[in-house]
Parts: structure tokens; sequence; C-alpha cells
């Protein structure tokens, strides 16, 4: 595991409609220590996907640097796992395919690489799902594979793009535990990127809020693991954690 | 910004083209290459203008244009209505299915025989061979375009009161109708192979006579005009008429084609 | 009623059975109608031949060994060209979807091309490589390249772009993107291009056969329509309907399905 610092992160877009340039992210200083879940929450234009497309190396800051374990980032790696909002699997490749896709590209034996991934499929209860395609797959599924597939790869920090948005409350309730139980067992560096307020509180130790592109502030999450909804749901703390969020979001 | 927009998109789409009849205008003469097997420029613009001086190249390009709409409208006026009856009965479309495929398959060209031995060689022959290249494709997307209109929007317009007619006029026709465009577009595609080795094989005047004729007396400068007309004429009923027209039912009704 | 019934359900059971009895039986009453019109409509047998004369010059034909070696001819042809046409048109249809300039330099130029269509060609080809297979392949090659191209140019843009950040998040190389997600993703586009090219090969090969050719089903038919055979020349019409019917329905379109049902990738 290692750390995450952004340091006076910013991005400035040319607008092709306005003609002018349009700032997206003002001066964001950020620090994850390994092993740490952070979850930014904010409404939607906040620029929080832009922060997480930028850690990943999709696209390149306009000013300020991002460095994990003290080295620059420069463009998309294996180091940093990223789970996506759309799940983005390999629709050609078989369950197993794809969660031994990192593996494959670090060149372990297929023998090996497929050990690892049924190992993996086992955690989220998808062994049986192996040799599916993600096609085949309902929505809650395609994700655990999702998530799975990039944990298999040991990332030092895994981004997380919205990733339970696209699936139905229920299943969006029982991924949010899995994905505790599972940082709980292995304790990756996590960023976790939502508009959901009580799921940030849920599933992170910290919540960052995003507003306009700045940080406008940060909000630690004591409460005790592990976590279930059974219990939060009624817990007075959790829920006013969760109303302290939301009232910052909403005044956002 | 609009307009100034779309003139530097046609730019791009110009000079790649500019480019090759720059890098022709310069091997030709380079490798001293014989006009009996590719010509100059010069002698191909020559060649254009003496067409159009005697009127002859813009009597063989309307001629063609002529054969191919009337083959066209025939055809989409009978392959539409058949289509969408087809779309309607399921029994009509099990049975029509696998003989409209068996004929797509022989669309166009492979009547140009017959149709010379029944109409003679001429007009009624290659227009034809026309209507045959895209009564098939347009009588089976407008099949396609019936079957993809979803279910709730039938039932919707049947609860909202509408008759046999209203449900063809307003929600039949109009579901269907980007994908008839679809089809009058690939049916083209075929219709315009067609006609010109139709012409090469059946007639005495239009564009692909014109390019066959040319080969006999080894007039490389005819051929070539032939082929850049041929091509500027099919890439702008293609891309100025067909596509714009296929964007607006598809895009505007936020519409995949299936 | 009942028995109308039963007979009816009878009937799709059997057909539920064989899907062939359910492709094959609409040509019963065609073939009945056009047997009726042939015996008592008011065309001559040499105009119009019944559904057994073409059935006995088939035997004729095959006997003689004429439609065999035409048949194979024509098939010959287009399998050469259209390796060929697959060979090229692939790899620059993964340079222009990938590169934009290569996109930008090409794509005009691929689309005038693809205007002129292949049977404009012939006259020049025929100038230039004389009567024969040479430029018949050319015509087919050509024929085959452009949807190939075009397809496979569509099919690499199509691919969604989180798939090539997840690819590369996993730590994959540009060339592993190429091999492990440029390619499957584009490939049942490229699939729908061969489909399509071939469609349009097969009717280039036609054409070429009955302008230029010496042998071949083209050549069959339009020899037969010099010496007025109607007979043959329904005989070629037939052939080239069944031989692309079974290439088409048994081969391509289940490769289509397989690659884009169950990946869920739907192509146009």
């Amino acid at each position: 595991m290692k750390t995450l610092s952004l340091k006076s992160l910013s991005k400035t877009y040319f607008d092709l409609y306005a003609g002018s340039h349009h700032t997206a992210l003002h001066d964001i200083s950020l620090d994850v220590p390994a092993g740490e879940f952070v979850a930014i929450v904010g409404p939607s234009g906040c620029g929080k996907s832009t922060i997480l497309n930028m850690v990943a190396g999709f696209i390149a800051p306009s000013g300020g640097e991002i460095l994990v374990g003290g080295e620059p980032v420069r463009g998309p790696g294996a180091d940093r796992g990223v789970v996506f909002q759309s799940f983005a699997l390999f629709p050609w490749k078989t369950v197993l395919e794809n969660v031994g896709f990192g593996p494959k590209m670090r060149g372990v034996p297929k023998a090996e690489r497929d050990e690892i991934a049924r190992d993996y499929l086992g955690l989220v209860g998808l062994a049986h799902a192996a040799d599916r395609y993600p096609n085949e797959l309902s929505g809650g599924m395609q994700q655990r594979v999702g998530v799975v597939r990039a944990l298999a790869n040991e990332p030092d920090i895994l981004l997380m793009d919205e990733p339970f948005a696209s699936v139905d409350a229920q299943t969006r309730m029982t991924l949010q535990e899995e994905l505790t139980r599972i940082w709980e067992d292995r304790r990756p560096t996590v960023v976790f990127i939502t508009h959901d307020v009580p799921e940030a509180v849920f599933l992170a130790n910290r919540v960052v809020v995003l507003s306009k592109g700045r940080i406008l502030e940060q909000v630690e999450v004591p409460l005790a693991r592990p976590r279930v909804w059974d219990r939060l749901v009624e817990d007075d703390a959790f829920k006013s954690l969760s109303n302290k969020v939301l009232a910052l979001v909403r005044a956002a | 910004m609009g307009a100034g927009n779309r003139l530097a998109g046609a730019l791009t789409f110009v000079m790649p083209l500019a480019a090759l009849v720059l890098i022709w205008a310069v091997v030709v003469p380079a490798f001293q290459v014989r006009p009996q097997i590719f010509p100059s420029v010069a002698a191909v613009i020559g060649a254009g203008l003496a067409g159009l001086r005697d009127g002859s190249l813009l009597t063989h390009a309307a001629t063609s244009l002529a054969r191919v709409a009337i083959g066209t409208v025939l055809a989409v006026l009978v392959a539409v209505p058949l289509g969408i009856l087809m779309g309607i009965s399921r029994g009509l479309s099990a049975f029509l299915t696998p003989l409209l495929r068996f004929f797509s398959v022989l669309a166009g060209i492979a009547w140009i025989p017959i149709a010379t031995l029944w109409f003679g060689y001429g007009f009624g022959a290659i227009v034809f061979v026309i209507f045959n290249a895209v009564f098939f494709v347009v009588v089976y997307n407008t099949l396609l375009g019936v079957s993809t209109i979803p279910m709730p929007l039938r039932h919707a317009a049947a609860s909202l009161g509408a008759g046999r007619r209203a449900m063809l006029s307003d929600v039949l026709l109009p579901g269907a109708l980007p994908n008839i465009v679809t089809g009058i577009r690939t049916g083209l595609g075929f219709a315009w192979r067609g006609l010109i080795a139709a012409e090469m094989i059946a007639t005495n005047v239009g564009l692909g006579y014109m390019l066959f004729v040319a080969r006999d007396f080894y007039q490389t400068e005819v051929i070539v005009l032939g082929m850049i007309v041929i091509g500027a004429l099919w890439l702008s009923i293609d891309r100025l008429l067909l596509a714009p027209l296929e964007r607006a039912t598809i895009e505007r009704w936020g519409l995949v084609r299936a | 009623m009942n028995a109308a019934l039963v007979l009816w359900s009878w009937c799709l059971r059997t057909s539920a059975k064989w899907p062939v009895l359910q492709t094959l039986a609409p040509f019963v009453p065609v073939v009945a109608l056009w047997w009726a019109v042939a015996a008592w409509g008011p065309f001559p047998p040499a105009f119009f031949p019944s559904p057994m004369d073409v059935v006995r010059a088939f035997g004729s034909l095959v006997y003689r060994g004429i439609l065999p070696e035409y048949l194979g001819d024509s098939i010959a042809r287009l399998a050469a060209g259209a390796a060929v046409g697959m060979a090229l048109g692939i790899p620059l249809g993964l340079l222009i979807g990938l590169s934009r300039r290569a996109y930008t330099a090409l794509w005009p130029i691929l689309l005038f091309f693809q205007a002129i269509g292949d049977i404009a060609w012939l006259p020049i080809l025929i100038i230039w490589f004389g009567f024969g297979m040479t430029t018949m392949t050319v015509i087919i090659v050509y024929t085959v390249l452009f949807p190939v191209v075009l397809n496979t140019v569509l099919g690499v843009r199509s691919v969604r772009v989180e798939l090539y950040r997840a690819a590369q998040s996993l730590g994959a190389t540009p060339a592993r993107v190429l091999t492990e997600v440029v390619i499957p993703g584009a490939l049942p586009n490229v699939i729908t291009g061969l489909r399509n090219g071939l469609g349009y090969g097969w009717r280039a090969l036609i054409a070429a056969e009955m302008i230029v050719g010496t042998s071949g089903i083209g050549f069959l038919m339009f020899d037969a329509r010099r010496a007025g055979s109607v007979v043959e020349i329904v005989l070629g019409m037939i052939v080239l309907g069944i031989l692309w019917y079974i290439v088409d329905a048994w081969v391509l379109a289940p490769i289509e399905r397989a690659t884009g049902r169950r990946w869920g990738l739907v192509t146009q």
C-alpha cells in the first residue's frame, strides 16, 4: 500500500461553445495515508470524477502534482486500480479472463492467474460464474467482477468512480457491505467517488466534500467496524454524521 | 461559428483529395506514363470540357441519374407498403422472409441477362435492374423497422384511441422511417453499381456505356473522367442527400438503428 | 375447423423441429405458380421455361461438367479476392481507426474510391491487365476492401473509452491494448464488414464474369443470353441464389451472431 498526495491540483478546460477557459478544479490539496478509505462527495459537475481521472492518469492536470508513494503520476498504470461506474468489463472475455487480465499483463502463467482469479471471485461469491460472459450477468454481479478485477491486480491504490450508481438499491447495499468487509480484510488505499452521502459515510474513514472545484470540508468518520446497514440505520452517530455531510453538500 | 466549422470540415475533406490530384499531376509526367495506360490531369480536364461542350457528358450523366431515380421511386412505392404489411402480419412475414432473402441475393446484376431478354436492350431492362436492387433491401428494412417499434408504443397508441389508419400513419410509418431510409441508402448503393454494370452491357447511352466504349479506343482520359464523375455523383447523392436524410430521422428522434 | 387446427399445429411442430422446412416451405407455392404460368400462361417456353426444363438443364450441365467447373471458378475467385481484401483491409482499418492523422488523410480518399464502385474500374483494368483472372481478382479485392476497412474503423471507434482505460490501468502496454481490446472490440464489426463485402464482391464477380469472363456462373448466364437459352439463365440465377443463401445464412450470419450476441455487442 502507498500514500497518495495531491498538491495544488488544478484543471482547466477550453470550452468550445463559450470560447473561453473553464476551471473545473482549483488548488486541490489532499493527503491519503496508506490503507485509508477516503470518499469524495459532491453534486454532479463539482469535479470529483475529474480528480479520479487525473489520479488514474487518464487525463493530465493543468497545474499541481499527483504523487503516489512519492512518485509523480505519468499516465495510467497498474499501481492504481480503477473500478468504473459503467463496469468496463471486456465483453469478449469471460469473467475469469476479466479478473485474470491484470496478472496476464504482468506475465503470470495461465494456470496461476486462473487460480488467482478464482480466489478473488470466491471473495464475492462468484466462483460459479467464472466461465460466463459479462453480458450474461446482472449489473450487481458485473460490478462485483469489476471490483475484484481491480483487486486481483494488487494495486497500491484502488480508485472507484461511482461504482454502485448503476445498480438497484438492494444490490447496492449488499455491495457496500461486501466492499467494507474486503477493505477491513486487506486494507487497500481507496479513493471512492460518489454523490450518495450515506454511502460515503458508510464506507469511508474520511469524507471529502467537494464543491465547484474546491474542497469545502473534510469530515472524519470514526464509526466502528465492521459496518453493516442493519445496525447503522439505527445508529445516532451515523445519522448525525450523514446529516452533517448532507448539509454541507446541499449548501455547496 | 457553425458556418466556419462547416467550411473547415469541407476543407479537411477536400485537402487529401487535392493532394491525390497533385501526386497524379506530378507522377504522370515524371515517369512518362503513356496516355494509353493512364491519362494526364490535363487530358482528363480536356475530355471533361469537350464532353460539356458537345453536351454528351451531361446526356450520359442525366440518363444514368434518370434511370436510377425512376427505378428507385417505383421500388420504394411498392416496397414500403409491402414491408409494413409484413411487419403487421407475423404469418406473412414468416412466409415471405426466406423468399425475400433469396431474391435480395439475386438483386441487381444477376437479373441483367434475363432482363435484357424480357425487355430488350435499353431503358426498360436497366430500370428493372435498379428496381430489383432497391426493392428487396427496402422491403427487408421496412419489415425490420416495423418489428423494432416497441410494443408499448403500439399499445399506448391503441389505448389513446388510434384506429387502424392512425396506427399506420402515426406509429408504424414514422417508427419504421429510419430503417426505410437506411434501406433506401443501402439499396441505392447496390443499384448504382448495378447501373454501371448494366449500362456497360445493355445500352448505348449512360455513364457505364461511356466508359466501356472509351475502352475500345484506349481513351483512358474518358475512362478516368467517367470514373471521377461516377464517384463524385454517388458521393454527392449519398453524402448530401441520403446521409442527411438518415441523420434527420435517426438523430432527431433519438432513435438508434437496429 | 378442429381438423384444420390440428393440421396447423402439426405444421408448426414439424417446422420447429426442422427449421430447414420453414425456409423451404415458402418456395413450394412459388415454384407451383411458376409451373402453372409456364404450363398455361401466355409465354412461349423459350421465353419462360418451366421448372422441369430448368432441372433438366441442371442435370445436363452437371453431367457435362460445366456447372461444377464454373461454380468452382467463381468460388475460387471470390475466396482469393476476399482473402486479399481482408489481409489489406483489416490492418488499414485499424490504422485509420486508431490514428487521428491517418483518419484525416485517408478517410476522404477512401470514401471517394468507394464511391467510384468496383465495376467502373473494369474498362481501365481491362486495358491494364487484359481479359482474365488478374482483372477479376483486382475487382473483387477492391469490392471487399472498402466495407472491411470502413467497418473496421467503425468497430475500432465503437470500443468504449473506459475499456482502453481499464486495460491501461491493469497494466496493459499499447501492443497489449491492441490485441486484447481493440481487435476483439472491433471484431463483430469486422465480420459485418466482411459479410457486406462478400455480398458486394459476389455481385461484382457476377458482373465481371459477364463482361470479361471466359468461365464462371456469370459467364454461364451471359453466354446463355447470347445463345438465347432462358433455361440456363434461370438456372444460373437459382444457383447463385442458393449458393449465397448457404454462405450467408449458414456460415457468415452464425459467426456474426456467435461473436456479437454472446458478448452483447450489437452491430448494425
